[in-house]
């Protein structure tokens, strides 16, 4: 009986769950509770997360104080050790250097004569963004996960930052700002996964959507706008950028200023577009904040008897009438057919004063436009 | 002297190792020290932990509750969302629980291809939580977790002994 008993105890023992089972599946509901709050946008989460980056963000930079400290130690003996060898290449590089600035100058001023012929606005850096007044920050934090690729700055809203800024280092872009804690701000960096922006050659201005890929150099995307609009159809898309071309910011959508250097496009083995980041070609540690608010919404009652009719919105129509090199037709523009909506008849442009405005560029040349035209004229009705 | 280094580390030191090897893994990512740092290639090693902790403490609420701390310091550290390394790590605890009630005589091969096992796991709940819930890239936390699984037997001592008591448990059902 007693062994009977005693069995029958062990049976039941055995079917017993453990409490560390029961707890770690609490735990795991929980943690699937704060998955699901994330995504449906709760505000608490985000909250935690930005007061959270506060304290890592004053915790990570006492920490890698020593790890920077000897970084820079170990790196001016390393320097030391092939100083001769070190000022032979400089040199070396220097006579070459001189050769090309010679070069460069006698261009610059060839170009500077062109621009002023055609009346061109200057090829500004970050056109939109408060250059003047951005933030130098240090980054104390690198989220170095598997899913998601933002950095921490040690400047928050108490330094001015807001949601939205731009970060960028001495090389080019480096992100966006994502969150801000009172002392620290995050950073979504351009090798995301969650990261699009739309950017374009610099020399082709064939434009293109840069898609973070996590862990690998971001992947260029060149098929978008242009689709809608058959105007473009002088765009010959991918075709026309260049292996080792300069990719900047293009500006549309208005969350990053125009005119940013991103990188270098280079071209995979097979066919795909990557760009090499300026940004990453040393290790990222000082960034500046641009403020950058974008472009704001158009007001809900639009003038009606100036810009233009309501459906053209797209900028991409305006930008790729203005940015590419015109058709032979343009010197004589012929007049659309009707069946053309609002959104495809061109911009009018103001006279150019002088002839050779009007004359097509050589094919060999970079088209002159990436600028934008200067004022908008009146539309002709 | 000599004796302190052919002296074999009590078990305790060795958890305690595997601990401190488990926080450096979510902490260490996070310092800007670059790329070899980052995850991958770094191991994830929270999930040798998980494993590890779920054969050898085998009623105890001290590893979920360590796991899920660590998970939510990870998901802070790498800019959340919260949850998800919870998640991840908490899965790997109960994977480890059911791989230790199914192994009734387990040798080093058998105890890597649980981890292995355990570690593909975690990746197809990653996979769902991308469909379903978040927009997260799974490729590199499966690179990561690769290279968690193939470091496996180099680390196993720090997280489970020859004769874990889960397993004898196991063996005895």
């Amino acid at each position: 009986m007693a062994r009977r008993r005693s069995v029958v105890r062990r049976a039941g023992a055995g079917r017993r769950i453990p409490a560390g089972v029961v707890l770690g599946i609490v735990l795991v509901i929980g943690a699937l509770a704060l998955i699901i709050a994330r995504v449906s946008n709760s505000g608490g989460s985000d909250a935690a997360l930005q007061t959270g980056d506060d304290a890592a963000a004053v915790a990570g930079r006492v920490a890698t104080g020593p790890a920077r400290a000897s970084e820079s130690f170990f790196q001016r003996i390393g320097r030391m050790w092939n100083a001769s060898d070190r000022i032979d290449q400089l040199e070396r590089e220097n006579r070459e250097l001189q050769a090309w600035r010679d070069l460069a100058e006698r261009l610059a001023e060839r170009n500077a004569r062109y621009e002023a012929l055609l009346r061109m606005p200057p090829d500004a850096f970050g056109e939109g963004a408060d250059v003047e007044h951005s933030i130098a920050a240090q980054l104390v934090l690198d989220s170095g996960g598997p899913f998601t690729r933002t950095l921490v700055a040690n400047a928050g809203a108490d330094h001015g930052v807001r949601v939205g800024f731009i970060a960028v280092n001495e090389n080019g872009l480096v992100g966006r700002v994502v969150s801000v804690g009172h002392r620290s701000s995050r950073i979504l960096m351009l090798d995301d996964y969650n990261s699009r922006i739309p950017v374009m050659g610099e020399a082709s201005r064939v434009r293109a959507v840069l898609a973070g890929q996590a862990t690998r150099p971001p992947e260029l995307i060149t098929h978008p706008y242009q689709i809608q609009s058959p105007r473009l159809d002088f765009i010959v898309g991918a075709q026309n950028l260049r292996e080792g071309e300069r990719v900047i910011t293009s500006g549309d959508g208005g969350l990053f200023p125009r005119g940013i250097p991103v990188g270098v496009a280079r071209r995979q083995g097979d066919g795909s577009w990557r760009v090499a980041l300026s940004a990453a070609q040393r290790p990222i540690d000082f960034v500046r904040i641009l403020p950058y608010m974008g472009v704001e919404r158009p007001e809900g009652d639009p003038v009606e008897s100036e810009g233009p009719p309501a459906s053209s919105s797209s900028s991409v129509a305006a930008i790729g009438r203005e940015t590419m090199a015109p058709p032979p037709r343009a010197a004589a523009p012929t007049p659309p057919p009707s069946t053309q909506t609002a959104a495809q008849t061109p911009r009018p442009r103001p006279a150019p004063p002088q002839t050779p405005a009007a004359t097509p560029p050589s094919p060999a040349e970079p088209a002159p436009a990436a600028q934008t035209a200067p004022a908008p004229a009146e539309p002709q009705e | 002297m000599t004796s302190f280094f052919s002296a074999a580390p009590s078990r305790r030191t060795l958890r305690l190792w595997g601990l401190v090897l488990a926080v450096a893994s979510v902490i260490l990512p996070a310092l800007p020290l670059g790329p070899l740092f980052a995850q991958p290639p770094m191991p994830l090693a929270v999930l040798w932990a998980a494993y590890g902790w779920a054969a050898e403490d085998e009623s105890g609420w001290r590893a979920p509750v360590a796991l899920a701390l660590l998970g939510l310091l990870h998901d802070q550290l790498a800019g959340g969302p919260y949850g998800l390394f919870v998640l991840i790590y908490l899965s790997a605890y109960l994977i480890g629980r059911v791989a230790a009630v199914l192994m009734s005589a387990p040798n080093l091969l058998s105890l890597w291809g649980g981890f292995i096992a355990t570690a593909l796991l975690t990746v197809v709940i990653v996979t769902i939580v991308e469909r379903v819930l978040l927009p997260i890239a799974v490729g590199p936390y499966a690179e990561a977790a690769a290279i968690t699984a193939l470091l496996f037997p180099f680390v196993r001592p720090l997280y489970m002994s020859g004769a874990p008591s889960a397993w004898s448990q196991g063996a005895r059902r």
